[in-house]
């Protein structure tokens, strides 16, 4: 082995088999590349102003904003995991809890990323918390997510310190054991967070009473798409984590949980799909009958449009949505990894065409009587940017795999996870 | 959000909104801070060899956990639940009073039955004068060889059993030692000497956890044979030779060996 | 004071001529924005959009509507939405305020707004050498990545409230305070006033039978009214029942 490789070895470990350190640094150069190349777009952004992107007046929020909402909703089996194993007790969900918390990291971590480079004024982004506005869900959302990621950044540490070489010093391995006594209390913050920032997101939607085809009846101060997004957060995330557990076992060759921890992963997010799904058909069917209706907007009208006809609709609720539920709710598909994962990964596109049609279609649709349907495709600095946050969180995972417990120890005893 | 802000009104939702985010705000806060105090609590009240120990024993393999009444013949195949922790451990009594089967063992290395030996490759000698000697057994040595450097504890320092004793260093890699038992340190040595530390015991010593006797031969044997497969060519099929003598300076003789593997195994590191 | 300011807009008067377009730039400094800006990505607090009734042929009728900030009356979209107070309604005089040093660039508040009323500083603020001799002082300008739209020219406000205190006055003279677009209209199509003063003409206008308010049904109670004698016009206050709505081009 050459010098760099024995080196590398050594924050390996022991027991762990890894590909070689020129085998993984190969795997990284195209990531690495990637992310230099998004945080350049980025650099443009930031330098010559958001005139780098195709955003307009008429489009304010572009692919940012919905690749944003999307990543917080599949992050958010980090507190959902977590929530399931501290407080409802569900230990069998353990070996996956540590790979939980890191893709829960790298997602809120990259949308806070993305979004510093979305404002027109990056540096005044803590004026939120010197004025804040309580009716604004963006105020509450800011507050939400900053302490979040803040507990998101304290679950990693045990996770880092477990490192074979930095739990050699005795200070940081002392620290991780009592931190690690904590955790729970930490879980239960996390969840408590998660809930409202989460469905604050939908909040942000469905508070417009300007947009017609977003605004939604509201339960107190909360619109329906408040408790919809939480819904469809918690049943997304375990199905991402499945996606991304499923994508290590395949892209190493090793069998890193138990299937049975897959297939519960799968059972409770198509039950929790297939709630969601039940609330979104009653939501939808108010919204087009009496809500938009009461303020003049005829619902057929926002369908008129090609190619965001009501096919649309139609792929978000049944074939992304009650499709997948099935999937994962009977057992025989459940069963099947080819069933189970794509029925995961309908799950996340069902989500995602749902972000995608709030925020971009949303702004698409006309308001006055005399407004165009408009279009808009995002430039390449955008893409960019947003293939870094991907590129980032393949790296940040890739490197915690390598070099962390992130599935406990392959020999079989005392999986030692350390966090929720 | 302060009186002078100009514009700024207070109502009771940003008093409701901004206790409860005080409250999450302050409990999260609270839970690193609480972390902290106990692991400095830990740090200074000695609790930390304790913790850091059995969390390398937790990630030792299966295969170098064998409880030491396999060495003396009185269990055939036992994985130690505990540590290595023979003082608290509930089946000891149970397995000390078995009579040992007169097991004939050739280890390849020497040992000597007038020393008490920890898992860790070092050995203990009680002195009359109710001080120890703690040295290198032969089996470490003859890895090791020459030390490029060695860094021991000052004197008036203390150690924990299972803490790290001193650190050697050879060709570029770092060996840390682990302490047989509790004590302070009233004399330093080093390769040169015939102990590398003299040490007075806190209190009463219970060395149960050290192994004495014919049972040393049965661990060195044991650990010869690790030390076989681990350096063997890689490819090859393992292969246990009986026989033979453990050269000295195996470190220098053998470069291109995993040595990281073989140490850690050997010093029960991470 | 309580006044609540606000305009009722002549559209059978108004022919299109972006007067008002261009005294509105000159007297909220707004600067020329480079080559590759479009009119999506313009900054034009009042812009005039170009309608039609949907007939071609000679049934073909067309007329302007100028858009500027509604200053909605009620639970006003833009002030719920920004997450750090930079949009305040004066509770003195209705005007909805945006405060740009405040703004951090978020651009909620340009997706709440039904009007498209706001518009954002996609670029840094720069005048060609000399052009700087054209800012008007009352006026500050804006720096790059924030929203901005029409404050009812505050500016002139501040002007004669300043006048009415130097004579003593607890009242403002109307006659002072005339925002720029009012000012530059030549066929005097926008009429602006106080519209809690039964005895203000803009107030009287509002409520004429042949005045409509935009999207009315949405409820936000904007304070800007159009008028006029056309139905075709009246019809535009709502989207299109019959789902066909005119195409719109901007002047």
């Amino acid at each position: 082995m050459s010098d760099l490789a024995i080196v590398d070895r050594r924050f390996i470990a022991r027991g762990e088999e890894r590909s070689s350190t020129l085998k993984f640094a190969l795997w990284l150069t195209p990531w690495i590349a990637l992310l230099a190349f998004g945080l350049y777009a980025a650099f443009l952004c930031l330098y010559y102003g958001l005139n780098q992107t195709n955003m307009d007046n008429r489009f304010a929020f572009g692919l940012w904003i919905f690749a944003d909402l999307s990543v917080i909703a599949m992050g958010a089996g980090a507190f959902f995991t977590g929530f399931l194993v501290y407080i409802l007790k569900q230990e069998e969900l353990k070996p996956v809890l540590n790979s939980a918390v890191v893709v829960g990291l790298v997602c809120y971590s990259g949308a806070v990323g993305v979004l510093m480079v979305d404002v027109g004024q990056p540096l005044r982004a803590w004026f939120t918390f010197w004025h804040p506005n309580t009716h604004s869900m963006l105020t509450e959302v800011t507050f939400c997510i900053s302490t979040y990621l803040m507990i998101l950044i304290l679950e990693y540490l045990p996770v880092l310190l477990r490192n074979r070489q930095l739990q050699k010093i005795p200070s940081f391995l002392v620290f991780e054991h009592q931190f690690h006594k904590l955790v729970p209390v930490l879980a239960a913050v996390g969840a408590f967070l998660s809930f409202f920032h989460q469905g604050s997101l939908g909040g942000l939607y469905g508070v417009l009473r300007g947009r017609p085809f977003a605004f939604r009846e509201h339960f107190a101060i909360w619109p329906t798409t408040f408790f919809l997004f939480i819904l469809s957060a918690i049943a997304v995330g375990p199905s991402f984590l499945l996606l991304v557990v499923a994508t290590v076992e395949t892209v190493t060759g090793k069998k890193l949980v138990e299937e049975s921890v897959l297939r519960k992963l799968g059972f409770i997010s198509g039950i929790l799909l297939g709630v969601y799904v039940a609330a979104k058909s009653i939501d939808t069917i108010v919204w087009l009958n009496i809500t938009s209706p009461s303020v003049g907007f005829a619902p057929w009208e926002y369908y008129a449009y090609k190619p965001f006809g009501s096919a649309i609709l139609f792929s978000e609720i049944v074939l992304l949505g009650l499709l997948p539920a099935f999937l994962l709710i009977f057992p025989k598909t459940r069963a099947r990894r080819g069933w189970l994962v794509f029925a995961a990964v309908l799950t996340c596109g069902g989500v995602l065409l749902n972000r995608f049609v709030l925020t971009v279609q949303t702004l698409a649709l006309p308001t006055l009587a005399f407004d165009d349907f408009l279009k808009y495709i995002p430039s390449w600095q955008e893409v960019a940017t947003f293939g870094a946050v991907v590129a980032y969180g393949v790296i940040v995972y890739s490197l915690s795999y390598r070099y962390l417990p992130l599935f406990g120890h392959s020999k079989g005893e005392d999986k030692h996870v350390s966090v929720g | 959000m302060f009186p002078w802000v100009d514009g700024f009104h207070w109502t009771v939702m940003h008093v409701v909104f901004l206790t409860i985010f005080g409250l999450v705000l302050l409990t999260v806060l609270a839970t690193f801070a609480w972390s902290l105090f106990r692991t400095a609590s830990d740090l200074r009240s000695h609790r930390a060899a304790e913790v850091c120990w059995h969390n390398n024993f937790s990630q030792l393999p299966e295969a170098e956990r064998h409880c030491r009444h396999e060495f003396s013949g009185r269990v055939i195949h036992r994985v130690c639940p505990n540590a290595f922790d023979c003082q608290h451990c509930d089946m000891y009594e149970a397995f000390a009073a078995m009579p040992a089967p007169a097991l004939r063992h050739n280890p390849g290395v020497g040992y000597s039955d007038q020393l008490l030996y920890h898992r860790g490759h070092t050995w203990v000698q009680p002195n009359e004068d109710g001080t120890f000697a703690i040295g290198l057994d032969e089996f470490a040595q003859h890895l090791i060889g020459q030390p490029d450097a060695v860094k021991l504890p000052r004197k008036g320092s203390a150690i924990q059993h299972d803490g790290i004793a001193w650190r050697i260093t050879k060709n570029g890699r770092e060996i840390r030692v682990r302490a047989p038992l509790d004590g302070t340190i009233l004399a330093t040595g080093g390769p040169q000497s015939p102990w590398y530390l003299r040490v007075k015991p806190n209190g009463a010593v219970d060395l149960r956890h050290l192994l004495q006797g014919p049972e040393v031969a049965g661990w060195l044997e044991s650990e010869m044979d690790r030390l076989q497969i681990q350096l063997r060519t890689p490819g090859s099929e393992p292969a246990l030779a009986d026989g033979g003598m453990l050269m000295p300076e195996l470190m220098e003789a053998l470069p291109g060996a995993d040595w990281d593997e073989v140490l850690s195994a050997t010093f029960l590191d991470a | 004071m309580s006044a609540r300011y606000g305009m009722v807009i002549d559209l059978d008067r108004c022919t299109g001529c972006g007067a008002c377009m261009v005294a509105c730039a000159a007297e909220n400094n707004v600067p020329p924005l480079p080559p590759r800006a479009t009119d999506r990505t313009g900054l034009t607090p009042m812009l005039v959009h170009k309608v039609n009734n949907g007939v071609e042929g000679a049934g073909r009728r067309e007329a302007f509507i100028p858009i500027a900030c509604m200053h909605c009356a009620n639970e006003t979209p833009c002030v719920s939405v920004c997450p750090q107070q930079a949009v305040e309604v004066d509770k003195a005089t209705g005007i909805v305020m945006q405060i740009p040093q405040r703004c951090l660039g978020c651009r909620y508040c340009m997706t709440a707004c039904p009007y498209h009323a706001r518009y954002f500083n996609w670029w840094d603020p720069s005048w060609p050498p000399g052009m700087e001799k054209t800012l008007n002082p009352g006026v500050a300008t804006r720096m790059r990545g924030v929203v901005e739209k029409c404050n009812l020219c505050h500016a002139r406000l501040h002007t004669a409230m300043e006048k009415a205190a130097a004579a003593g006055k607890k009242e403002i003279d109307m006659a002072d305070y005339v925002p720029a677009c009012v000012e530059a209209c030549p066929t005097n199509a926008i009429q602006f006033g106080d519209l809690a003063n039964s005895e203000d003409a803009a107030s009287q206008a509002a409520h004429s039978p042949d005045a409509f308010r935009l999207l009315a049904r949405l409820g936000t109670e904007p304070k800007i009214y159009y008028k006029s004698r056309q139905a075709w016009v009246r019809a535009l206050a709502e989207r299109s029942p019959n789902g066909h709505p005119t195409e719109a081009q901007h002047v």
